[in-house]
């Protein structure tokens, strides 16, 4: 599909207010979102699929997990504090969805980070890794190929 | 020293390898797990064959947050050379691909915008 600017422009936005930081009682639902792109929801969760690659649904649900997860790195919150801050009403359900996602249950992805070196309060580094720290733990075939490439070779 | 690698950051590792792959048409190279996260990478099977993408984790809230605001603003983060922007254009559009921009001249190239469904907007450019 090829989106007009301010299809785009609209669709972005709702990402944005889907990814906010939830007011009690206050989070959009997703048909709002897509009255207020001035879209029908079926058109709307469509297009936001193809440019998005989730569900309107699926991609609040991550970025409550994605900052849960930020939460609990820093350590200053209980597990069940995070639940209630990130939007979730149910700790059951917050910690398997959690657990599902992440592969870890929150109470012990919270241990792991705060035994990781870091400063109180803040998430540590080594969470958030970027593409060259995670070079340092490959294995050695994983750069067998290198070297100068012959010249034409594929 | 040399260009060997380049990379793109992903919102997802998993959904990227598949759209980069079966989509877009690059193949695996590397696809190896590094504590919770993945080292893949992949090349284009129009060669080098030694010249690689990595598809890596943008966890970083930073990086998250720099990611999104290049989207919003309708910056392509990568850019690939392709021989014919307007058939790549009719193929992707047929498997769902969603773009910003149909192949439209641009200097001394035509360029068209798409969506990796990863967080990134990907130009394609055919020189004259």
């Amino acid at each position: 599909m090829l989106l007009a600017p301010d299809v785009f422009r609209r669709l972005c936005r709702a990402r944005d207010l889907l990814q906010r930081d939830p007011e009690p009682d206050a989070s959009p639902s997703v048909a709002d979102v897509a009255r207020g792109a001035g879209i029908s929801p079926y058109h709307f969760i469509r297009q936001f699929e193809a440019v998005f690659g989730l569900t309107p649904h699926r991609l609040r649900t991550r970025s409550r997990l994605d900052r849960a997860r930020l939460l609990l790195a820093e350590g200053r919150l209980s597990v069940t504090d995070v639940c209630m801050e990130v939007g979730f009403s149910s700790l059951g359900s917050f910690s398997d969805l959690f657990a599902r996602r992440v592969g870890e249950p929150p109470s012990s992805y919270r241990r792991r980070a705060r035994s990781m070196v870091s400063v109180p309060g803040r998430a540590p580094r080594d969470l958030f890794p970027g593409c060259l720290s995670l070079m340092a733990r490959l294995p050695p075939s994983a750069f067998r190929n290198s070297g100068e490439a012959a010249p034409g070779s594929l | 020293m040399r260009i060997k690698l380049t990379s793109v950051m992903v919102a997802d590792q998993a959904r990227a390898l598949r759209f980069y792959t079966e989509v877009l048409g690059f193949r695996k190279k590397l696809d190896l797990p590094v504590g919770e996260y993945r080292w893949i990478t992949v090349v284009s099977p129009e060669g080098p064959g030694d010249v690689e993408l990595a598809l890596e984790p943008g966890a970083h809230p930073a990086a998250k947050a720099f990611q999104e605001a290049m989207f919003s603003d309708g910056i392509p983060i990568a850019a690939f050379e392709v021989s014919d922007v307007a058939a790549e254009f009719d193929r992707l559009k047929k498997q769902g691909v969603a773009f910003t921009r149909e192949p439209t001249p641009a200097g001394p190239v035509t360029i068209a915008i798409l969506s990796d469904t990863c967080g990134n907007l990907i130009q394609l450019y055919q020189p004259a």
